[in-house]
């Protein structure tokens, strides 16, 4: 399964303009990038639940090892799970709504609760042994580390007669289901 | 989103104003709002800020929240994944009720900044009984 796009948090320019006008400005400029970035957003996220919810997350890429890092604010380190099943990391929690929402008090809500599960695809060459996850300030941090073989190494080419068409050294760029290739 | 402006308005009223920040952008953090009978209750979602790097000021009625956040990532570093941007967050709110302001108290949890606006004693609800002579 691919990455699932997923809308970040909105940037927004400064402006000196009119409260008024810059508000109603901000407010076309928002419903044109929720058409346009999730143009299917008001319908029911279909493989979520019912009150579902996807954390947006990074992940980089070096030499050494994999970072992964999720804003998932609101959280405590036990209500998160990390884990690693075949080459997919899954991160996984639920987001627990602190202040009861009683019926009398008004109540306007933007953030998401409840649970949520986002696996990740892993380059092959990370060990699943040595993963380290850490939780701060409502990010979640997970480094991963690749297998010391994993690391890129030079071999040597040989002159030869008539060897054949070798498979790409480990870590090659063509091996990361990465949505681009390396550089 | 109508639905949000709508429901935003009768408890805080958003305004947009010029602020200064370093990059010249800012991410608008989610908030929840909470309305009770004694006050107000302000929940924005500022993950990656520090609790000594979060401002939030209360001046005629205007509720200003501005989070400083630092890099994550050397700028060196590629992404295969890129979902969200790390950058400093800031929203103002115009607060229609009465606010005590000398007793806003905040506090700041996991990435969650938490405002505690007590409303003023004119504006809390009041029951007056009726009594038969």
């Amino acid at each position: 399964m691919g990455l699932i796009p997923w809308r970040g948090k909105q940037r927004e320019p400064v402006t000196t303009e009119a409260p008024s006008l810059a508000s109603l400005r901000g407010e076309i400029d928002r419903l044109f990038d929720t058409f346009v970035r999730e143009p299917f957003g008001s319908l029911e996220w279909p493989f979520a639940g019912e009150r579902g919810w996807i954390p947006a997350v990074d992940l980089a890429e070096d030499d050494r090892e994999v970072t992964v890092r999720a804003e998932v604010p609101g959280m405590k380190p036990e209500d998160l799970d990390v884990t690693i099943s075949g080459s997919q990391l899954v991160l996984s929690g639920e987001k627990k709504q602190a202040a009861a929402s009683e019926g009398k008090d008004f109540y306007h809500t933007e953030s998401r609760y409840g649970a949520f599960q986002r696996s990740i695809p892993l380059p092959q060459e990370v060990d699943p042994e040595n993963v380290e996850a850490e939780y701060a300030h409502g990010v979640l941090t997970v480094r991963l580390k690749k297998c010391p073989s994993a690391v890129a190494r030079r071999i040597d080419v040989r002159a030869g007669g008539q060897a054949s068409p070798g498979s790409p050294p480990p870590g090659a760029a063509g091996d990361r289901p990465a949505p681009q290739p390396g550089p | 989103m109508a639905e949000e402006s709508n429901m935003a308005k009768t408890a805080a009223e958003e305004v947009s104003s010029a602020e200064h920040t370093r990059c010249g952008c800012h991410f608008r953090p989610n908030v929840d709002i909470i309305e009770r009978a004694d006050e107000l209750v302000v929940l924005a979602d500022v993950p990656g800020a520090r609790p000594e790097s979060i401002d939030v000021d209360f001046e005629d009625g205007t509720l200003a929240i501005h989070a400083r956040v630092d890099p994550r990532q050397d700028p060196g570093v590629e992404y295969r994944v890129h979902e969200y941007g790390v950058g400093d967050y800031y929203r103002t709110f115009h607060v229609s009720e009465a606010i005590d302001a000398g007793k806003i108290t905040a506090e700041y949890n996991d990435g969650v900044l938490t405002l505690h606006l007590p409303k003023t004693e004119a504006t809390k609800p009041r029951k007056i009984s009726v009594k038969t002579r």
